[in-house]
C-alpha cells in the first residue's frame, strides 16, 4: 500500500483567454518513508500539482483525477475532512517564506497556532512552539518567537517555515521549491537541514524544486515534468547521472557544471497544447512521428519515460 | 523609543506649523478688504437696513478694533493673544470667541461621533459581507448603493430625509437640538460619505488580504476557518482601515458644515457658515482655527495609532 | 458559516505571475475598448453638448422671473416645474450643467496643470527643491478641504473666478504628490536606466518612458476629481457661498428649493438627481480609466472592484 497514489491527476485554469492546461494526466505514487521529487522548468505545473493534494487552488482550477491518500481520496473529501488532515497528516512548505508568514503575528504564535488548532491548551501550545524553535537552530529563540517575521532573515524564515510545517509530525510533507531565492550559503545549509530530516522511516516527503543539486542529493525517485505533463520517471540518482528523455537531458546540460548549453526555444503556450508530443518543437532528436502522436510513458523496469526514441 | 519621541515632536511641530498656516491664510483672506469690513460690521449691528454708514461711523468702528494697522500686525496681535487663550469678541455677538466655541464644540463633536460610529459599526460589517458574497446579487446591490452614497450630495440627501421622514412620515423633527431625536437625521445624513467609503474599502480590503499567501499557508496548516478569518484576515485587513477611516473624518468635518446649517444644530460648523457670512473676522478665525485643531489632532492620532499597531514600522 | 468562507478564500484572485506594470502611450488606446468607460463616456459627452447647447435647448430663459407661474407641478409647459420665482426648473438644470461641467473642467484642468508642474518638478530635480515642495504639498494636503474652500471663497466673495481659484488650491496638492511619486518610481525603473544606456536623450527618456507611466493615475485622479469638485462646488453654492445667485447652478437651486419642501419636493428632488448623476459618471469613468491603465494603483478608487 502506498502512502500516497495519484492517478491521472489534471488540472485546468479557466481564464479570460480560455483554459490553461497547467497539469496533464500525472500519476505517481510515494511510498512511505520515501522521498519523491518533481523537477522542471518554471510553469511546468509542480507546484499546481502541490497545491492540488491540499486542495488549495483557486475556484477557477478544474482538477480531475484521484489522489488516495491512506484510503481517502484527497480530490473528492470535504472540506471539513481536508481541514483534519492538513497540518496533521500532510503538510506544506510554501515557496515564498517572505509572504506567507502573517507580517502582523508574532513569530512564536504561527507555530504555537497549529498546536492549538489540533487540540493542545495555550500554555503547551507556547512551550512546544518553543521546543520547534530551538529544533530549527533559529538563534535565541525565546526572542525571536516574541518577534515579527520582518525581523528575520530569508534564511531563517525559511526554517521557521519547515519548522511551522513539520511540527506536528505529519506523515507526508509537500514542499515546494525550499530553496528559491536563497543565496548558495543559505542552500546549503537548507540542504543539509533537509537531509537532517531525511531517513525518518515514517515520514514522507513531496519534493517540488527546479534545483536540481538538491534534487540529486535527498531525493530516492524522481519525476520530470514538461508542459503539465511527466516525460520520465525513476529512481533519482541514476536519472540525473544518466537521463533517458531528451528534455531531462537538455536540463543536465545546462548546469553550469555541464557547460551551461542551453534549451533552445521555449516550452509550448498552456493555453495551446500540441497534439503530438508537447517537446518537439525544441527537441533535437524529433523526427515525423514525433508530432503527430502524443507519446505514452512507456515502462522500463523501474524507469520510465515518454518518447518513442529509444 | 527615542526614535518614535522624536518622530512625535516632528509631528507635533508639523501640526502646530499647519495650523498656523490655515490661520494666517483665512486672516489675510478675510481681510483682503480693509475698509469693507468695518462697513460689514456696522451693518450687522448698528446700522437698519438700508443706511448707508457714515465716514465717522466707519472711523470710529476702525479705531475701535484697530482695522487700519497693517495685516501683519494685527495678525501677529491674534496670535499672541491665542496663544494665550484670548481669542478676541466676535464683532456681531460681542461675545468672546473662545466662548462662543466651547459653547458650541460639543454639539458637533457629539454629532461627528454619531456619525462616525454609524460609520463603523455598520460598515465594518457590511463590507466584509460583501467580500464574502463577492460577485452574487447582494454584493451587486450594495455596490450600487454605495456608489450612490459616495456621489450623492451631503446636504441632498439630508433634504431627502427630512422630506420622507419628517415632512411626510412626521418620525423625526425637521431641525433643531434636544433630545436624541434630533440627533437621528443629521448624523445619519452626515455619516452616509463615511459609510459608504467605509464599506467598499473593507469589502477591497478584505478581498486583498484573502489573496495573500500567508492565508493560503495558514489554510494549509489545518487551522479552521474561523481561526483564520478572525487571526488572519480580519487582522490584517482592519489595519489600513484605521487610515482611511482617518481621512473619512476629515472630509465628515467639512460635511458637518453643511449639514449643521441644515438642521440648525448649534455645533461649531453652523457657526462658521454664519461668521462668513457675516464676515466676522475674529469668529471666523476662532472657528477655523477649532475645526483644523481636531481635525490635525485626529490625524495625529490616527497616524500614531497605525505606527504603534504596525510591527513592521514599529520594530524597524 | 465556513462554507461562506471558504467560498470567499476560493474565489479570492491571487496574484497572477503575469504582471505588465509598463504603460506606454498605446495602452491609452485601449481605454476605449473597455465597455464601462465607453459608455461613461458617452453618456458624459451627451450631457456636456446639452450643457454647451443649453442656451438653444431650453425652452425658457432660466432668470425668466414670472410670478404669476410660481411652484408649479411638473406639466406639459413646464417639463419640471417652476420655482418660487416662477423659472423653469428644466432650463435652470440645463444652464446648471453648463456651469457645473464649466467649473469643474477649470478647476480639474488648474490643479492639474498646478500639481504636474510642482509634482513633476520636485520629483525630477530632487535635492533641496524636492523638500520644500514637499512639505508645500503636505501643508496644502493636511488641511481639511472644505473648511478651506470655504474660507477662501467667504474672504474672497461669491464670484465664478473665486469658486474655481478655490477648489483649484483645494485639490492640486493630490496631482503633486501623485505625479511626484510616479517621477521618483519610474526615474530608479530599470527600463529608464537601460534607455539611458542605449543613450537616449534625457528629453526622449522623460516623454517615451516617464510620461506615459507617470501619467496614468493622474488621469485616473482627474476624473475622479472631476466629481469632487462638482460636489464641493455644489455645497459651497449651497451654503450661498459660492456661485453669485444669477448664475444657475445645482447646489444653489436645492438651497433655493429647500424652503418649500412641503409644497414642491421636485424642486429638491431633480438638481439633486442631476449631481449624482454626474457625479456617478465620473467616478465609473475614473474606475474604468483605472482598469485598464493602472490596475494595481494606489489611488482610491470609489468604484474598484
Amino acid at each position: 500500500m502506498f502512502l500516497l497514489e495519484v492517478k491521472h491527476l489534471d488540472v485546468g485554469f479557466k481564464t479570460k483567454l480560455g483554459t490553461v492546461e497547467a497539469v496533464n494526466d500525472v500519476s505517481f505514487h510515494i511510498d512511505k518513508g520515501e522521498i519523491f521529487g518533481f523537477i522542471g522548468e518554471s510553469g511546468s505545473g509542480k507546484s499546481v500539482i502541490g497545491m492540488s493534494l491540499l486542495r488549495l487552488l483557486p475556484r477557477n482550477a478544474l482538477v480531475k483525477g484521484s489522489a488516495i491518500f491512506e484510503g481517502t481520496d484527497l480530490l473528492a473529501a470535504g472540506e471539513e475532512e481536508m481541514q483534519r488532515l492538513r497540518g496533521k497528516e500532510i503538510a506544506f512548505i510554501p515557496q515564498n517564506p517572505s509572504d506567507s508568514l502573517n507580517p502582523l503575528m508574532k513569530n512564536g504564535q504561527q507555530i504555537s497556532e497549529v498546536f492549538e488548532a489540533k487540540g493542545h491548551g495555550r500554555k503547551e501550545a507556547k512551550d512546544l512552539a518553543l521546543k520547534v524553535m530551538k529544533r530549527l537552530l533559529i538563534r535565541d529563540p525565546r526572542l525571536s518567537a516574541d518577534r515579527y517575521p520582518h525581523q528575520l532573515s530569508g534564511g531563517m524564515k525559511q526554517r521557521l517555515l519547515t519548522g511551522i510545517s513539520l511540527s506536528l509530525q505529519p506523515r507526508l510533507v509537500i514542499a515546494d521549491e525550499p530553496t528559491k531565492g536563497l543565496d548558495s550559503i543559505t542552500r546549503r545549509s537548507s540542504i543539509e537541514f533537509y537531509q537532517g530530516l531525511e531517513g525518518k522511516k515514517d515520514r514522507s516527503m513531496l519534493l517540488i524544486t527546479h534545483d536540481l543539486d538538491l534534487a540529486y542529493e535527498i531525493c530516492d525517485r524522481l519525476a520530470v515534468l514538461y508542459a503539465g505533463e511527466i516525460v520520465e520517471m525513476g529512481p533519482a540518482k541514476k536519472l540525473l547521472d544518466d537521463p533517458l528523455h531528451p528534455y531531462t537531458q537538455g536540463l543536465i546540460n545546462s548546469l553550469p557544471k555541464n557547460g551551461l548549453v542551453p534549451l533552445e526555444g521555449s516550452s509550448p503556450s498552456l493555453l495551446d497544447l500540441p497534439r503530438g508530443c508537447f517537446f518537439s518543437e525544441r527537441c533535437r532528436s524529433c523526427i515525423s512521428d514525433c508530432i503527430k502522436s502524443h507519446p505514452k510513458l512507456a515502462q522500463n523496469g523501474g524507469w520510465m519515460k515518454r518518447c518513442i526514441l529509444p | 523609543m527615542s526614535l518614535m519621541l522624536r518622530y512625535l515632536a516632528k509631528r507635533l511641530a508639523f501640526m502646530g506649523l499647519t495650523v498656523l498656516a490655515v490661520c494666517a491664510l483665512t486672516f489675510f483672506l478675510m481681510n483682503i478688504i480693509p475698509g469693507g469690513t468695518a462697513e460689514l460690521i456696522l451693518k450687522h449691528t448698528i446700522l437698519e437696513m438700508e443706511e448707508i454708514p457714515t465716514d465717522e461711523q466707519i472711523a470710529e468702528i476702525s479705531s475701535r478694533y484697530n482695522l487700519h494697522d497693517p495685516l501683519y500686525i494685527q495678525f501677529g496681535r491674534w496670535l499672541s493673544s491665542a496663544l494665550e487663550g484670548d481669542l478676541g469678541s466676535s464683532y456681531i455677538q460681542k461675545k468672546p470667541v473662545s466662548y462662543l466655541l466651547l459653547l458650541r464644540m460639543p454639539a458637533t463633536i457629539m454629532l461627528a461621533s454619531a456619525a462616525m460610529s454609524i460609520a463603523i459599526i455598520f460598515g465594518i460589517p457590511l463590507g466584509i459581507y460583501c467580500a464574502m458574497r463577492k460577485n452574487r446579487l447582494t454584493d451587486y446591490i450594495l455596490r450600487i448603493v454605495t456608489l450612490l452614497g459616495v456621489s450623492m450630495p451631503g446636504f441632498w440627501l439630508a433634504l431627502l430625509l427630512i422630506l420622507v421622514l419628517s415632512v411626510n412620515l412626521k418620525l423625526f423633527p425637521v431641525a433643531g437640538y434636544g433630545e436624541a431625536r434630533y440627533l437621528v437625521l443629521p448624523a445619519v445624513a452626515l455619516s452616509a460619505h463615511a459609510l459608504a467609503v467605509t464599506v467598499r474599502m473593507m469589502r477591497t480590503g478584505m478581498l486583498e488580504v484573502m489573496s495573500q499567501p500567508y492565508i493560503t499557508y495558514a489554510i494549509s496548516k489545518g487551522l479552521s476557518s474561523q481561526n483564520v478569518i478572525l487571526r488572519h484576515a480580519l487582522r490584517n485587513a482592519l489595519l489600513p482601515a484605521i487610515t482611511v477611516l482617518g481621512m473619512s473624518f476629515g472630509h465628515m468635518l467639512g460635511g458637518a458644515v453643511v449639514i449643521e446649517s441644515i438642521f440648525a444644530w448649534p455645533g461649531v460648523g453652523s457657526l462658521l457658515v454664519d461668521a462668513i457670512s457675516a464676515r466676522d473676522i475674529p469668529l471666523v478665525q476662532g472657528c477655523v482655527l477649532a475645526i483644523v485643531g481636531v481635525f490635525v489632532t485626529i490625524n495625529l492620532l490616527v497616524d500614531l495609532t497605525y505606527t504603534y499597531l504596525d510591527p513592521r514600522i514599529r520594530y524597524t | 458559516m465556513i462554507m461562506k468562507f471558504v467560498d470567499m478564500f476560493f474565489s479570492a484572485k491571487r496574484a497572477s505571475p503575469i504582471s505588465s506594470g509598463q504603460v506606454k502611450w498605446s495602452s491609452y488606446q485601449r481605454i476605449f475598448s473597455n465597455r464601462m468607460v465607453s459608455i461613461c463616456l458617452i453618456m458624459l459627452a451627451v450631457i456636456a453638448v446639452i450643457a454647451l447647447f443649453a442656451p438653444q435647448i431650453a425652452p425658457y430663459n432660466p432668470n425668466d422671473i414670472d410670478l404669476k407661474s410660481s411652484l408649479q407641478p411638473p406639466s406639459s409647459s413646464h417639463l419640471l416645474g417652476t420655482d418660487h420665482l416662477g423659472r423653469d426648473v428644466l432650463s435652470r438644470l440645463l444652464y446648471g450643467a453648463a456651469t457645473s461641467f464649466t467649473i469643474s473642467t477649470s478647476v480639474v484642468l488648474l490643479a492639474l496643470f498646478m500639481g504636474i508642474a510642482l509634482g513633476g518638478a520636485a520629483g525630477y530635480m530632487g535635492g533641496l527643491a524636492d523638500e520644500v515642495i514637499s512639505r508645500v504639498i503636505d501643508l496644502f494636503l493636511s488641511f481639511p478641504s472644505m473648511i478651506f474652500a470655504l474660507a477662501i471663497v467667504g474672504a474672497l466673495g461669491s464670484s465664478v473666478f473665486n469658486l474655481i481659484l478655490a477648489l483649484a488650491l483645494v485639490h492640486w496638492a493630490s496631482y503633486a504628490r501623485l505625479m511626484r511619486g510616479q517621477v521618483l518610481s519610474v526615474k530608479s525603473n530599470d527600463y529608464v536606466s537601460s534607455a539611458r544606456v542605449i543613450g537616449a536623450s534625457d528629453r526622449r527618456i522623460l516623454v517615451k518612458h516617464i510620461l506615459p507611466n507617470a501619467l496614468a493615475p493622474v488621469i485616473v485622479l482627474a476624473a475622479l476629481d472631476m466629481g469632487h469638485v462638482i460636489l464641493s462646488a455644489a455645497a459651497l453654492s449651497f451654503l450661498g457661498l459660492g456661485i453669485p445667485p444669477s448664475i444657475p447652478e445645482w447646489g444653489s437651486m436645492l438651497n433655493a428649493g429647500k424652503e418649500f419642501m412641503r409644497t414642491a419636493p421636485y424642486l429638491t428632488i431633480f438638481p439633486g438627481m442631476a449631481i449624482t448623476m454626474t457625479v456617478v459618471l465620473f467616478s465609473l469613468l475614473g474606475d474604468g480609466f483605472q482598469e485598464v491603465l493602472d490596475p494595481e494603483s494606489e489611488v482610491s478608487g470609489l468604484v474598484s472592484s
